[in-house]
């Protein structure tokens, strides 16, 4: 009771300062801080990331084969990444530095489950979707696992900060999206709120930290509206 | 040419020739300006050390390693206040690392902040923040941005009075919820209070300092540059000619003068990843401080860029 009283209380009163909050209140470490966590991420798992790019691929071609069980097996591959960026980098890592990403893996987590629970829909969904969306998402899977590690190039960062597949959340939202995209017609609803979710909360992130690059999470969420638009019409 | 605060560092023997710049023993504080703390006495340099975002270096030892020369250069200086909060990711456990390479300097004054809803939680959280910095009790331990402070404040005052802490305080920033910590510092037995406090965002001046003063409540100031902003906006611009009158040489400093030198504050609590930047912060705690006819010339200037 003491608990509810003061969550209501706190509630009200968080509502009355929300307005006051900027963008940068929320950021609670440095440029450097978060860079240089990437880079040693990067270090420590090299030359892993090459086998995620190569997973990645797969991915794209197994989506733009068509065929049942490679789409299937896409699917698992993506929830596979969900996982393990869950828990190399959000929650042994990132959380460091940002307490509210032990909480943001769980999430995380149950995209993986959906994407596994999705596999089955390969067995009755009928292909292909729209040929806008269609190449849209193999467009965005292209993006996730060929474009993102060389953001860091445009962005003026150190190319050590790279993000590719199932490493960074970014890129396998991306690969994600794309692949749903893609090859899925129906459910939707139930399997792009958390990655959308992740990207808007990226894009802030980087914003908030004067990135160059923030513009491309946010890219990711317009372009998979776009792609979504486009089938409904 | 326009002074920045590196320029200036660097000319005041901080920067790059460092090593030719004498060290300040440990415990060499007695030319630090201090004001006591109403409700005890006890001296307290007038600038301390926050930790939002700079402390929060997870566990990077190359950054470890740059916080801990801070903490060293704070407590060579003759600092004795270090700010924190179960808020600022890992800062608490960076500070721990700083003060067990230092050997837990004795003159540390140690002020942490409960920040959980669930007033039941309030014991837990202290005795992890507690954990993390390696000290024995807590010097200061503040409701952090008001939350829940009706359950935590009977919490804390009840171990005070059992010399589990030895003060109680409150906390806002940014010039939040005034109206209810000025109801707090009225009607509850509070030793401290912290506040956002600047040359620009000079509300408290009106209600809150003149309270603190009233009720013997000594006054921690946070975010003295707006996490950096103020010297980013005013560093390409000159110093007034009449700057060494404030005892000031850099922009930094002019603008730390300007808050210790209001005589309701304790402490300000100016954060920094940098070595260099704690000596000229605590350099601005030496010498003069700008009078009431000053401070008022002070922002007439700074409002004028």
């Amino acid at each position: 009771m003491k608990a509810q009283n003061a969550d209501r209380r706190d509630g009200q009163r968080l509502m009355s300062d929300w307005a006051t909050y900027r963008l940068a209140d929320f950021l609670m470490f440095s440029p450097r801080v978060y860079f240089r966590l990437i880079e040693r991420y990067n270090q420590d798992l090299w030359p892993l990331q090459l086998v995620f790019v190569a997973g990645a691929l797969v991915v794209l071609f197994a989506i733009a084969a068509r065929a049942r069980r490679a789409r299937a097996a896409a699917l698992a591959i993506l929830a596979a990444a969900w996982v393990f960026c869950a828990w190399q980098f959000l929650w042994l890592r990132y959380a460091t530095i940002n307490w509210a990403m032990s909480y943001v893996a769980a999430p995380f987590l149950l995209q993986a489950l959906l994407l596994l629970l999705a596999i089955r829909l390969t067995d009755r969904v009928p292909m292909p979707a729209g040929r806008l969306r269609r190449s849209g998402g193999l467009g965005l899977m292209a993006f996730g696992a060929l474009f993102y590690p060389f953001l860091p190039l445009l962005s003026g960062r150190a190319p050590g900060t790279a993000e590719t597949f199932a490493m960074m959340p970014d890129p396998t939202v991306a690969a994600t999206l794309g692949a749903l995209l893609a090859q899925t017609r129906q459910k939707l609803w139930l399997l792009v709120p958390i990655p959308v979710l992740w990207c808007g909360f990226s894009g802030l992130t980087l914003l908030a930290l004067k990135d160059a690059g923030a513009w491309a999470p946010l890219a990711v969420i317009v372009a998979t509206f776009v792609a979504l638009a486009a089938a409904r019409r | 040419m326009a002074i920045t605060r590196r320029a200036v560092v660097q000319g005041l023997g901080f920067g790059l020739s460092l090593p030719l710049v004498p060290r300040v023993a440990a415990g060499q504080s007695a030319d630090l300006l201090t004001r006591p703390i109403p409700k005890s006495g006890e001296p307290m340099p007038v600038v301390g050390l926050g930790t939002w975002i700079t402390f929060n270096v997870g566990d990077d030892p190359v950054l470890k390693d740059e916080c801990a020369a801070v903490i060293a250069a704070f407590f060579e200086g003759g600092g004795r206040m270090i700010d924190s909060s179960p808020m600022y990711g890992s800062s608490q456990p960076t500070i721990g690392y700083g003060l067990r390479k230092l050997g837990y300097p004795e003159r540390l004054f140690s002020a942490e902040k409960v920040w959980i809803s669930d007033p039941d939680e309030g014991a837990a959280q202290l005795e992890a923040s507690r954990a993390y910095w390696g000290v024995a009790k807590f010097d200061l331990m503040q409701v952090h941005n008001l939350v829940s402070w009706e359950d935590h404040l009977p919490a804390l005052f009840d171990r005070k009075a059992a010399g589990q802490l030895r003060y109680v305080g409150i906390t806002t920033s940014e010039g939040r919820r005034h109206r209810e910590i000025e109801r707090v510092m009225a009607n509850e037995p509070i030793d401290f209070v912290q506040i956002t406090y600047n040359i620009l965002d000079r509300e408290v001046e009106d209600r809150i300092l003149p309270l603190a003063r009233d009720k013997g409540i000594a006054v921690i100031v946070n975010r003295p540059f707006r996490q950096g902003a103020l010297i980013r906006r005013f560093e390409d611009a000159p110093l007034p000619d009449w700057a060494a009158e404030t005892g000031a040489r850099s922009w930094a400093q002019f603008l730390l003068k300007f808050i210790i030198s209001h005589p309701a504050v304790t402490c300000a609590i100016p954060a920094t990843t940098r070595a260099d930047h704690v000596r000229e912060n605590l350099d601005t705690a030496r010498g003069v401080l700008p009078d009431e006819k000053m401070r008022r010339r002070m922002v007439d200037y700074a409002e004028a860029l």
